[in-house]
């Protein structure tokens, strides 16, 4: 059984008398420890979809399952990276990943080992004590992303969290994503608007409608894994990557 | 009050922002190594001219006396300008304390709750519309001479600015932020305490260096009319007398203590947030 199942969800917003149909309806599944990711034009109800998968928004209509229960008011164990880092400039670096484990009331002293540990593995050990400001945008997210995994969650939430970055470090970001999922196996949903990192990043790609967004294509990406920038050369990789670029124009999103 | 409202309150107070007249300030003090030549120079050639023109024109020292006359009753009278500045202190301390728990109480209470805030805002409006001076005299009637009168004037003087930037300061928490703490778990009153507050601090601290200034004018204003006591009754019994060498003397303490209480603000948010964008690589500050 899939361990996140999601059954015909919508949500519309109301506000001010007025109404949006953001998204679905969806169904879909997704499988334990497996990357999936969601590409889909702006607006679209991918961040909405996503919100709804952690617990912090509820659907208007449907369910989200996970291990077969319903997704209630609060969910633990997840990890959410967003595209603005949301560093808090009150803490420093360590701190701001400590922040996980704070907000649980877990002592901070049981984690900072493994804080300190995520920070040496995502390249930023160094500056553990300095502030936020002292970082570039890529460093930053790199704090965020160690802040997402601190607890050990079983599933993590990517917001476009490269978006923001140039495209050399948008690259190395997704390189070392990939290692750290190559050892810590969370079941992970990503949303990106680059084709080519979609395809990189993941085991499955969900491709998404125009608002109320609604699912185009569900393609499985097998590619062996570790995989190296230069997998993005290959034509398996390329025809992946046609196949989504076709779902698009189809549905009128790319012209 | 809405949110936008309330923003809006911010921005309009934000106006007279102290930070941005800091940072003007501090520029022109910075200006490294011979900075202070000019404004030292200026400051002199003005008491100077002042002088000059006293004695040239042989004016009459209830009209305007000069610097030195001044300078010397200042030297004569210095414990009693002592003994008022005290007083005066005294009570722009006090009040302005009263002032900082009400709003912060009150601001939080508005912030967190809608209801608390259609209730008090008609209120508020009204209350901000009045001329505050105009209460100084009925406080004379309703509580009489003395420094009680003085305290609650500046309560009433210098609670606003720090009310409406509370409300605005634990209202501007980033909502990603806000979605963020929630993902990791965060009860209410963790994500109050480790992202709410702190979120707030530049905001409140906008509001205390505001009325921490207007705390002793407040003080001043009110012993003008309602007390024997302070600065502001030496102040006008010594015009009245036409003293004016002895006003000028008032004036001249008056005006060192709000120079005073504005370095205090200054340093306030130097140790209280020092994380802050306009704190950044400040002497003084941690990091
Ligand atoms: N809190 C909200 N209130 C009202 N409308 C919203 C809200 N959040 C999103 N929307 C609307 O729902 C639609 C989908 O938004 P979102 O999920 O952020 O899209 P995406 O992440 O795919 O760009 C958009 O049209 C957006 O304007
Ligand atoms: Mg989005």
């Amino acid at each position: 059984m899939s361990e996140i199942v999601v059954q015909s969800v919508e949500r519309t917003y109301r506000s001010g008398g007025r109404a949006v149909h953001a998204l679905g309806p969806v169904s879909m599944e997704f499988e334990a420890g497996r990357t999936t990711t969601i590409v889909g034009p702006s607006g679209c109800g991918k961040s909405t979809l996503l919100r709804i998968l952690g617990g912090l928004d509820r659907p208007s209509a449907g369910q989200v399952l996970v291990r077969g229960q319903p997704v209630g008011e609060r969910m633990d164990g997840i990890g959410v990276v967003f595209q603005r880092d949301l560093l808090l400039d009150w803490r420093n670096i360590l701190d701001n990943v400590l922040l996980a484990a704070e907000m649980k009331g877990l002592p901070r002293r049981a984690v900072e080992p493994r804080a300190r540990a995520l920070l040496d593995e995502l390249g930023v050990g160094d500056f553990a004590d300095r502030s936020p400001w002292e970082l570039s945008g890529g460093m930053r997210q790199r704090v965020a992303i160690a802040r997402a995994l601190l607890c050990e969650p079983w599933l993590l939430l990517l917001d476009e969290p490269f978006s923001a970055l140039d495209a050399m470090t948008r690259d190395q970001m997704g390189v070392l994503l990939q290692q750290v999922q190559q050892t810590a196996k969370t079941t992970a949903v990503l949303i990106t608007h680059s084709i080519p990192e979609a395809v990189f990043l993941s085991d499955r790609v969900l491709v998404m409608s125009g608002r109320p967004g609604v699912i185009l294509d569900d393609i499985a990406v097998d590619l062996p894994r570790p995989r190296t920038l230069a997998l993005r050369e290959e034509p398996e990789f390329a025809a992946i990557v046609r196949r989504i670029r076709v779902q698009f124009e189809r549905s009128g999103v790319l012209a | 009050m809405s949110a936008s409202d309330q923003a809006q309150q911010g921005r309009r107070l934000d106006r007279v922002r102290p930070r941005e007249q800091a940072a003007i300030g501090r520029q022109a003090a910075t200006g490294r190594g011979w900075g202070w030549v000019l404004p030292t120079l200026s400051g002199i050639g003005g008491l100077l001219l002042w002088e000059l023109a006293v004695h040239g024109l042989e004016l009459p020292s209830y009209l305007l006396p000069a610097p030195s006359e001044v300078a010397l009753v200042m030297v004569e009278k210095w414990r009693l300008l002592l003994d008022q500045l005290v007083y005066t202190a005294f009570a722009a301390a006090v009040g302005f304390v009263i002032a900082l728990a009400i709003s912060l109480g009150l601001g939080a209470m508005i912030a967190a709750s809608p209801a608390v805030e259609r209730v008090l805002y008609v209120w508020l409006v009204v209350f901000h519309a009045i001329p505050k001076v105009v209460v100084a005299p009925l406080l004379l009637v309703w509580i009489g001479f003395g420094l009680k009168s003085s305290i609650i004037f500046v309560v009433v003087f210098t609670f606003f600015p720090m009310l409406v930037n509370t409300v605005a300061g634990l209202r501007s928490a980033d909502p990603d932020l806000l979605l963020l703490a929630r993902s990791m778990g965060g009860s209410s009153w963790h994500i109050l305490r480790k992202i709410r507050i702190p979120s707030a601090m530049p905001s409140i601290i906008s509001g205390i260096k505001i009325s921490i200034t207007l705390a002793p004018l407040g003080a001043v204003i009110g012993e003008f009319v309602a007390s024997n006591k302070g600065l502001g009754h030496m102040l006008i019994q010594s015009v009245g007398s036409l003293e004016v060498p002895v006003a000028f003397a008032a004036v001249t303490v008056v005006s060192v203590l709000g120079i005073l209480v504005w370095y205090l603000a200054e340093f306030v948010e130097r140790i209280t947030i020092p994380w802050h964008a306009s704190q950044r690589g400040r002497s003084g500050s941690e990091s």
